[in-house]
Parts: structure tokens; sequence; C-alpha cells
């Protein structure tokens, strides 16, 4: 009898830690398979290259002959090269204006559509958000039809109203291709932040804007004083992610001016893609190069954002 | 609260008016100009088409390989988005549901992955690529896009599941589920609203990309529609044929119209999820 019972005790236990080794199994089959290809293909295709170009910032090589050791010979020639410096002036350009106009435009219309109930309100908003869903492609070509000289419709219009720009090309002049890069970026990205600022402006408590209706406070000065300093924290993240989106695009260059005409629109990411990729020359330690300064440009712009707007946020 | 209308409020509708304007007037223009002949666009570009040239749009269709663009860009978008979104759940719940030694530092590299600009990982993980012989085909594009991590859709899908009582998978392994069984039968078909989030943001992203099949295809029989659009507006420089290419364009958007039409509401409440509270 005894024995029979430690037998059949010994049995679950066995059974037992068979169920617990096939659990433990179980689970590191799963572990695998959910790990391996999301966090071991970031490793080898995310976190390996971004390593792997610092390397290639040392190297004379143009990806086909044998790689040379050269140093820090690239980052001495990126300082001399006077179209990095050029480059980096339209960063500097499309950072000072689209970041601002973008938030600018957001701000006002999230807070009409918010807080002004409009008819048609629920319709402005799904059309103010259309361009975002919309391709770097289409809506490059769309600008690129606006722009036109001959055919364009900026040219059109503004003969409809009695001026006649006689053919002119916006994209064509180096004195109007910069500036006319700035409608169609803001164009394509203000929607996506009426979304969210209308999220952030419909959680402020109306109690807050009665006491400035009652003073006669006018809408403007509502939302410069009430809105804008409650949804601050927000408006800083934006910012901040607007700032370094508009250092690293370059599709939307790429695709309308290829950064001509002479140059006059070229942006960083654009040139270190013109020397990696580009027609003429494959020169990619010295792109990797640039992609580095670019990184360090990125890691600047943030911590330049981060002290110009003041972090604090406000409870209610 | 309700306040009086005055004239101001006039001056407000009519800025909103004029935003919605500057949306739709490039948009229908294209529209507008795509059914014209050539001859009728270079007189004058404000014309009525005297008769509606359809064949414009059969002109783009076939002179532009479209259906081929089509075929290419579904193959790789729908394959990138359905194994895509399906290895980010199964990551997700690995990482917000077990435990398991090494999670914390997990997390932490892939939100390293914030501060890489990515730009500069162009070069190197095209030689990469190169080295794999996955340049010049969409299938490596697939991989490239599927292999790796996505802050943005983990933490989508991770904040989904976390909401989850921890009782449905204690449950099921009582009644003897395995793991498998419980992240497909149970796991999966909850977080079934996220999931759909993220396939359609995936839509949306994977059928915008323009720089790496840019970069990556070089046989322009794999283009994607993008690429192909971007070149076929390239030769137009040489065949001055505008309405065509308008046409070309306009096809180009249906995709994102219609994912737009259908999905509306969950794309712009998706635009949120990743914003804070103000």
């Amino acid at each position: 009898m005894n024995m029979l019972r430690t037998d059949a005790e010994h049995a679950s236990q066995k059974k037992r830690s068979k169920l617990l080794q096939n659990a433990s199994f179980q689970k590191l089959l799963f572990l695998f398979v959910a790990l391996v290809p999301t966090f071991g293909g970031y490793l080898v295709f995310g976190l390996y290259p971004n390593l792997l170009s610092v390397y290639y910032s040392l190297l004379d090589w143009n990806g086909i002959s044998k790689a040379k050791f050269i140093g820090l010979e690239n980052y001495g020639r990126l300082f001399m090269d006077h179209y990095v410096w050029r480059a980096l002036g339209h960063n500097l350009f499309y950072m000072a204006t689209v970041p601002l106009i973008t938030i600018f435009i957001s701000l006002v219309l999230a807070y009409l559509l918010t807080n002004k109930g409009y008819a048609g309100t629920a319709i402005f908003k799904v059309l103010f958000f259309f361009p975002n869903v919309l391709s770097t492609v289409v809506v490059s070509l769309l600008w690129a039809f606006i722009y036109d000289g001959s055919f364009g419709l900026l040219n059109a219009f503004l003969k409809l109203i009695g001026i006649d720009m006689n053919g002119f090309y916006w994209l064509g002049d180096t004195r109007t291709a910069l500036a006319a890069l700035v409608p169609p970026l803001v164009w394509a990205g203000v929607g996506f932040y009426i979304v969210i600022f209308m999220n952030a402006m419909s959680t402020i408590p109306k109690s807050l804007y009665e006491c400035a209706v009652l003073e006669g406070a006018s809408h403007m000065t509502r939302l410069f004083r009430i809105t804008i300093p409650l949804i601050s924290p927000l408006i800083r993240v934006s910012t901040v992610f607007l700032v370094l989106g508009t250092l690293k695009s370059l599709d939307l260059v790429l695709i309308l001016t290829r950064g001509g005409p002479a140059g006059s629109t070229d942006v960083i990411g654009l040139y270190m893609f013109n020397m990696a990729f580009g027609e003429q020359v494959q020169n990619y330690g010295y792109a990797s190069a640039i992609g580095m300064f670019l990184f360090l440009i990125l890691v600047g712009a943030k911590l330049v954002v981060d002290k110009l707007i003041p972090d604090r946020g406000y409870e209610y | 609260m309700k306040e009086r209308r005055s004239v101001i409020d006039l001056v407000w509708w009519v800025v909103l008016i004029a935003w919605s304007l500057t949306i739709l007037f490039p948009i229908v223009w294209d529209l507008y100009e795509s059914l014209k002949t050539n001859v009728s666009f270079f007189q004058d570009v404000w014309t009525f088409p005297k008769q509606i040239q359809w064949g414009n749009y059969r002109k783009a269709w076939v002179g532009y390989h479209l259906l081929d663009a089509m075929v290419n860009t579904l193959y790789y978008v729908g394959a990138s988005l359905l194994i895509g979104t399906f290895l980010t759940a199964l990551n997700a719940y690995a990482l917000t549901r077990m435990n398991f030694k090494g999670r914390k530092l997990i997390w932490g590299m892939i939100m390293l992955s914030l501060f890489l600009p990515g730009i500069n990982a162009l070069i190197p993980q095209y030689i990469l690529m190169r080295d794999l012989h996955m340049t010049n085909s969409l299938t490596g594009l697939i991989v490239l896009d599927v292999l790796g991590e996505n802050v943005f859709f983990l933490m989508l899908l991770s904040g989904f599941m976390r909401s989850l009582p921890r009782e449905l998978e204690e449950s099921g392994t009582i009644d003897g589920a395995s793991l498998f069984t419980i992240f497909f039968r149970i796991i999966l078909p909850l977080s079934m609203p996220g999931l759909v989030t993220v396939a359609i943001f995936k839509f949306i992203g994977l059928y915008n990309t323009f720089l790496q099949p840019f970069i990556y295809l070089s046989d322009s029989s794999k283009y994607t529609v993008g690429v192909n659009i971007y070149h076929a507006n390239m030769l137009m420089q040489y065949t001055n044929d505008w309405v065509t290419m308008f046409a070309g364009v306009a096809i180009t958007m249906v995709p994102s119209v219609l994912i737009f039409m259908f999905f509306q509401r969950w794309i712009m409440e998706g635009a949120t999820l990743g914003s804070v509270k103000g």
C-alpha cells in the first residue's frame, strides 16, 4: 500500500515535470518566434547599419573597389565643402519656416473647429486631414503642376486677377525655388497637427473659458492666453517632431527640384543621398560622414528646441 | 455656452473655407485637366473640356504600365502589411505579457531606435542588402520592412494588449491550452481593433514609401506605383503629354482616397493615439 502510494506520487511528479518542461519549451519557442524576426531584424537591419555608418565615414570607398581607411579625412573635407554649408543653410531656412507656419495654421484652425461649432465642422476636419494620406510623390506632382511656368495653376490664377507672370517658372528660378517648397511641405503636414491639437483642446474644461468670456476676452486672447498655454507640452513635442522631420526630409525636394536649379534648394539629406546614390559620383565614405554630421545636427537641434520652448505644464 | 455670431465669425468661416479650397483646388484641378485634350489644355487651362476625354485614363493605364505597377505594389504592400502586422503582434505580446530574462534590456534597445535618424543607415543598409543579393527585388523590400521594430506600432499594440485581463491567459492555461493557442484564439481576436489600426497605418505608410523602392528597384518592371509615376513624370518633360500625366496622378491617388474613405474614423483616431494629453 505504502509502496503503491509512493509509486503513484512518483509518477505524477514525473508527469508534472514533463508538463513543465513542455511548457517552458513552449515558452522558449514562442519567444523565439516573437523576438527573432522583429528584434533580431532590428539588430541586423537597423542598429548594425547605424553603427556601421560610423565606420564607413572613415573610409574612402565607392562601394565597389577596395575600401581604404583614411581616418577623419572625410570630416575635414566636409568642413571645407561649400556645398555642405549651402545645403545646411537651406535646412535652416526650412527649419525656421515650416514648423512655425505648420503649427500656427494648425493651432488657429484647430481652435476654430473645436470652439466655434460652425456648420460643416466635421467635413472640414476630414478634408483638412486628407493631404496627410497622400504620398509624397502625389503631393509633389500636384505642386509641380501648380508651379509650372507655362500651364501652372498659380500663373493661370495670377493672370485671372490681372498679374501676368510671363510664364515664370517658380521652381526653375534660384530666387523663388527655395521658398516655393515651403507651401507643399506645410500643406502636406497641417492636417495631422489639426487633429491632435483638436483632440487636446477638446479635453480643456469649458469652465476655464467661461470666466474669460464674462470678462469680454476675444477669441484671439482666449486662444493665446488660455488654450495655447494649456496644451504647450503637446506643442513642444510637435515642434521637436517637425523640426527633426524637416531636417531629415529629402524626398519632396528630390522629386520636385532634385536640389536645383543650380543647387538652390539642395538640403543636407539630399546632398548625402546624391553622394551615395547619385548618377555621377558614388562616394559611400564621404556620404556616411555627411550622414554622421546630420546626426549630430539632429541631436543639437533637439537640444536647442528643448531650450527654446519652456517645458511647463499646467494643471487643470 | 452659446455666443452670438458676429462679423468676425464670418471672417473666420472664410478662413476655413479658404484652407479647404487650397486642399480641394489642386486635386480638382488635376481631375479637371485630366479630362481634356492636350490641345485645349495648352490653349487655355480654364476652358471647359468640349468632350470629356476618358481615353486619357486608358492611355495612362496602358502607357505608364500602371497595371504592372499596381500588381507590384499590391505584392509589396500586401505581404509587408500582413507579415509585419502579425510579427508586431507576436512581438508586442511577448514584450508586454510574458516574463523572461532580458525583457527590460530589449525594451531599452528598441527605444534607442527613436534616437537613430535612420537616414545615415541608408548606405550600410543598402550594402548589406546588396551582399545578401536582395537589391532590385520587391521581396527584398518586404524583408527590409518586415524584419525590424517600429516603436509606434509596438506601443500601440502593447497598450492594447496590456488592457486585456490576466484571467484570460490563466483560464486558458488551466484548460490546458498552449501558449500559441492562447495567442491565436484569445489574444489576437481581442486585439483586432489595434491590429486594424496598425494595418491601416502600415498600408498608408507602405503605399506612400518612395525612397526605399526608388533606391532599390532598378528594373522598371519592378517599380511600385509611386516610383513608376515619378519616372513617368520625368519622361513627360520630353513627351509633353500633360493630360495623360494628370490622369496618371489621379489613378495613383485612388488607393489613398479609398482607404481614407473607408477608414477615415480609424485613421483620425489612430493619429491621436501617439500623442499625449495636452
